[in-house]
């Protein structure tokens, strides 16, 4: 797939599966019941920024728009969106083996799916069903999750050391500063 | 020196359903169906964007969006019945935005300050009531988002702002952790105050 998913090192992927007939309700209760039940599979991908499971019933149509025809879907489609680090397969290799339990219940209830959802046939569905995107934005793209979560820890730490380090002498300062930050020689 | 930092803060995520957010993080997911000239009209876009980003420049100085997309669908993978095989009779557009603050807001920033793009972008789009005056393209978004049946992000506890304020800190940061040992304590004391000055803003 293109560059067009790429922004620095960040890739964003978008899959989109027709959900098997009478599937719908168990799938989205599925869904749904995710949080309640504890953190979000997607938690177990480390490279996963932001992603999400949306499942779409219908195209929306207004009769006032004057499309020359209305267009409705044929079936319930779900979409799963991913923002994360690095490339393509190897992201899929992870989800397609960590995930697997989760994976059954969600991708499990589409049409299409590999009999056992997981590994290497169901890293070929999620591929065969990729959507490209056109304009892809990341804000920080140059940075993974791991740079992320450290610089955001790390700020924290600042702040803290900010509002505890006023006052002190330049000697007790520069100790405490070495003592929280580290120094290379 | 004092130093007034900017709190972890409330969660600022206001106007929409709770499955679409995630601590900090908004997710807005929106379909629209493209009038027959956007077919060739937005793949030209789309390349223009990405060759001349100015679109993207102003994104960032948004700074409260954290990953955004758009997506021309012309057909669905095909998998086998009971699944309908061929194309669609229109394309259509796929939008996902994570930003954090609040719905109404983010989409009056939008209306606001990317006037012109949004036109651009949504133009071909059957409905599209412009960007401006906001209440009619708010009802436009409204009407063609779908609500997230599962959102999440991973440090949920930071906005799009504060993880680009960490960044530039860590930036900024280094070169005073690099040489911090080997200054002498009056030369260190000296370069922290430079250095706590510099990243009021990061803080």
């Amino acid at each position: 797939m293109g560059s067009c998913n790429v922004s620095g090192q960040a890739y964003a992927f978008m899959a989109m599966t027709p959900v098997k007939p009478g599937e719908e309700d168990a799938l989205t209760d599925y869904l749904r019941g995710l949080r309640a039940r504890g953190p979000s599979p997607l938690a177990k991908l480390p490279r996963t920024h932001l992603g999400r499971f949306v499942i779409v019933k219908d195209f929306h149509n207004d009769p006032s728009w004057k499309q020359r025809k209305e267009e409705h879907l044929d079936l319930p489609y779900l979409i799963f969106t991913s923002n994360f680090d690095g490339d393509l397969d190897s992201y899929l290799d992870e989800l397609c083996e960590t995930l697997a339990p989760e994976a059954e219940e969600i991708w499990g209830r589409c049409v299409g799916c590999p009999e056992t959802a997981k590994g290497a046939a169901l890293k070929a569905y999620l591929k065969h069903n990729q959507i490209d995107t056109g304009i892809f934005f990341a804000a920080y793209g140059q940075a993974t999750v791991g740079t992320v979560k450290r610089s955001l820890s790390q700020r924290e730490r600042m702040i803290d050391f900010a509002r505890t380090s006023q006052g002190l002498e330049p000697d007790a300062l520069q100790q405490a500063f070495l003592r929280e930050f580290g120094g290379k020689r | 020196m004092s130093v007034h930092a900017a709190p972890v803060g409330p969660i600022t995520a206001t106007g929409t359903q709770q499955r679409n957010v995630d601590g900090q993080a908004i997710a807005i997911t929106v379909f629209s169906t493209i009038k027959w000239w956007g077919r060739p009209f937005l793949p030209v876009l789309f390349l223009l964007t990405r060759r001349f980003p100015a679109l993207t420049r102003i994104l960032r100085e948004l700074s409260f969006i954290h990953f955004a997309r758009w997506s021309v669908v012309r057909r669905i993978p095909y998998n086998g019945p009971p699944q309908r095989k061929g194309r669609l009779r229109y394309p259509h557009m796929y939008f996902e935005s994570n930003f954090n603050g609040g719905w109404e807001e983010y989409i009056d920033a939008f209306s606001h300050i990317l006037t012109r793009g949004m036109t651009a972008f949504w133009g071909s789009s059957y409905g599209f009531p412009k960007p401006l005056p906001t209440a009619p393209f708010k009802k436009y978004i409204q009407d063609n988002e779908t609500e997230a049946d599962h959102y999440y992000s991973t440090y949920p506890e930071a906005t799009s702002t504060i993880v680009q304020r960490a960044l530039a800190l860590d930036a900024k940061l280094a070169p005073l952790k690099r040489d911090a040992e080997r200054m002498d304590p009056d030369a260190f004391a000296a370069a922290y105050r430079t250095f706590l000055t510099d990243v009021q803003d990061c803080l």
